[in-house]
């Protein structure tokens, strides 16, 4: 069935894209409900921070799963400034270049580690951020969190609704697909997708892997931090529980669950799994149950993601990453030409 | 003596942190992956203890040991779920799945066994002795004890036994171990359950310590377990325990010189640090 979609999309790219924007634009009419509406809000959330992840994990092939570290920065970033009476719209690219400068910060000393090393790093750097936000207390508001941050205004209108607040990250996602997929199709995408399938061989072509894994860790973090300023005034509210490893997780397994190295993948994923948790929601602790049999079940079923080619490496696990040599991965890569 | 008195402290934690990341090496050395679900083995061999405590009477050795073959025994199910089909398959296929095991086990848990904090049995009723003006609980001497006593048994079931030397072979090279005639699948599942035994039993040390066990403590047990081995370097097990050692004390004297809050900064600064300035852990051989 997922081929079917694949190829129908193939024939019919530019009909379907149009109509997937004209149905996004008019969506927020269509639906009354607020509690509603606001799930699809957290669905476009989630589609920046998985879209981040995936350019970080996905596309070069580093580790990083302490993804949620970047999103405080982010969401912090705009509820602290906020109170300096800065406009909202100004501090939504700033918080984004406030955590891309911290992307760099943490990809310096970490550009000689690689797999492991890197995943423990991100993962100790995204626990150490929580816990400053949750003892820096005059800064961060400490265990209260910070209250009242302020939504901006849209055409007059203040967007404090969530059918309101939708067009304004819909317009994000936008701009977040559509730059990674010009930055993917650049000489920087095809750098970091060299680096992913074999540092040694991309660097005997004279890839600058140190300079292009930074970009790589700018870029991702750039959008995670775009992503958690716009989560904090939808939500009016942040404290340093959002951001728990756990939530780094969730957004790891949207990507996984929606194919890593796929532009869409990241889509699917936070659409999938955002309804399967909203669904599941009558059944309350349990849900996290389904949600984790959701998980092992697709590594079993599908490991590339519903998204991602059944022709890739991982699908054909062991046997394929074995037998073909390098040059045949590379070439059978989805968006490798 | 405040701070002397910290380093005790220290030293004792640091050897619960350091049964748990000689079992974590155990299961690296031999699996070969790297593990999320560790720290709900830790959870689920403590609340395994809670019940024995309850049904068996406050009988330590009896839980250590029942607490030891649960953990084993929850090990074995993890290592169906998530390792054994993906042994030749790329990493992140099963640290995925231990990522979904732990969601499961910590949420099962929570379901079965409440999400309140549950009182462990005090033991020695904080007695304790006088060392030129320091005190030291017997609880503690007796958790650095059991400690001591499961790692130098460990070293000598590895070092001296048949099975110790299987383990050993298959945690250096499978595809050797395999020629020379060792039944790779078996040994790696009982490695596994090894592994996940000892950190049944640090779980119930850890429980023992703060009297109390908790659905959610496993998610910072296991990463203070993989921190202490990554630090120590990965899969050496003299490593793995001064790894674990070390990331106790400087988080009792980080208490010791800062705020209670920030322990866990410590901890991890620590360990960036390290992995920055020496990528390989404290005892790793490099290019590992």
């Amino acid at each position: 069935m997922i081929d079917k979609i694949k190829n129908f999309y193939t024939q019919h790219k530019t009909l379907v894209i149009l109509g997937l924007i004209v149905m996004a634009l008019i969506l927020p009419l269509l639906i009354q409900k607020s509690s509603i509406m606001s799930i699809i809000v957290k669905m476009l959330f989630y589609v920046i921070l998985a879209s981040s992840l995936n350019i970080i994990n996905g596309y070069s092939g580093q580790f990083n799963i302490g993804h949620a570290g970047f999103v405080l920065i982010g969401s912090y970033t705009l509820a602290i400034l906020a109170q300096l009476n800065i406009s909202v719209w100004i501090l939504y690219p700033l918080a984004g270049v406030v955590t891309a400068i911290l992307g760099l910060l943490i990809a310096l000393p970490t550009l000689r580690l690689r797999g492991i090393y890197l995943a423990l790093v991100t993962l100790g750097f995204s626990e150490i951020l929580r816990l400053v936000a949750l003892n820096w207390t005059s800064l961060t508001g400490g265990p209260m969190g910070i209250k009242g941050i302020p939504s901006p205004w849209l055409f007059g209108l203040q967007s404090t609704k969530p059918h309101i607040y939708y067009y304004i990250v819909l317009a994000f996602v936008i701009i977040c697909l559509f730059t990674s997929y010009r930055v993917i199709n650049s000489k920087v995408g095809r750098a970091w997708m060299s680096i992913r399938e074999d540092d040694h061989a991309a660097m005997s072509l004279g890839v600058d892997i140190k300079k292009y894994k930074a970009i790589n860790f700018m870029f991702g973090a750039f959008w995670a931090g775009v992503g958690g300023a716009l989560m904090a005034p939808f939500y009016k509210f942040i404290d340093s529980t959002m951001f728990s490893l756990d939530e780094g997780f969730n957004i790891l397994s949207m990507v996984i669950i929606g194919g890593q190295g796929t532009l869409i993948g990241p889509v699917v994923g936070s659409v999938v799994v955002n309804s399967i948790t909203e669904i599941f929601r009558f059944a309350d602790e349990a849900r996290l149950l389904v949600y984790a049999i959701l998980i092992i079940s697709m590594m079993w079923i599908r490991p590339q993601g519903l998204a991602g080619t059944s022709k890739s490496v991982i699908a054909n696990r062991g046997i394929g990453s074995k037998k073909t040599n390098i040059f045949t991965r590379i070439f059978d890569k989805k968006g490798v030409k | 003596m405040y701070i002397l008195e910290q380093l005790v402290n220290g030293l004792c934690q640091g050897s619960i942190y350091a049964l748990m990341a000689i079992g974590y090496a155990v299961i690296y050395g031999v699996v070969g992956l790297v593990t999320f679900t560790y720290g709900e083995i830790i959870m689920m061999g403590s609340f395994s203890a809670f019940y024995y405590f309850i049904a068996f009477g406050d009988n330590l050795l009896f839980a250590l040991v029942a607490g030891f073959i649960t953990a084993a025994l929850v090990g074995v199910i993890v290592h169906k779920v998530c390792y054994q089909r993906f042994l030749d398959a790329p990493r992140y296929i099963s640290l995925i799945c231990t990522i979904g095991m732990s969601m499961f086990l910590k949420n099962f848990a929570t379901l079965v066994f409440g999400s309140e904090m549950k009182g462990m049995p005090t033991f020695f009723e904080g007695k304790f002795i006088s060392l030129a003006g320091i005190r030291i609980n017997y609880l503690q001497l007796m958790i650095m004890g059991i400690v001591i006593l499961f790692s130098v048994g460990l070293t000598v079931f590895l070092k001296k036994t048949r099975i110790g030397m299987k383990l050993r072979a298959v945690s250096q090279d499978k595809k050797a171990a395999a020629l020379v005639g060792i039944n790779v699948k078996n040994t790696t599942l009982l490695g596994n359950c090894i592994g996940c035994g000892l950190g049944g039993v640090a779980g119930i040390l850890l429980g023992v310590y703060y009297n109390s066990v908790l659905p959610t403590m496993g998610g910072m047990a296991g990463l203070k377990a993989f921190s202490a081995m990554v630090l120590g370097g990965l899969g050496s097990i003299t490593g793995a325990a001064v790894g674990g050692v070390v990331i106790g004390v400087t988080e009792n004297l980080g208490i010791a010189f800062a705020s209670s809050g920030l322990r866990d900064v410590f901890a991890f600064a620590l360990l960036v640090v390290v992995l920055i300035v020496r990528p390989q852990g404290l005892f790793g051989k490099k290019g590992n």
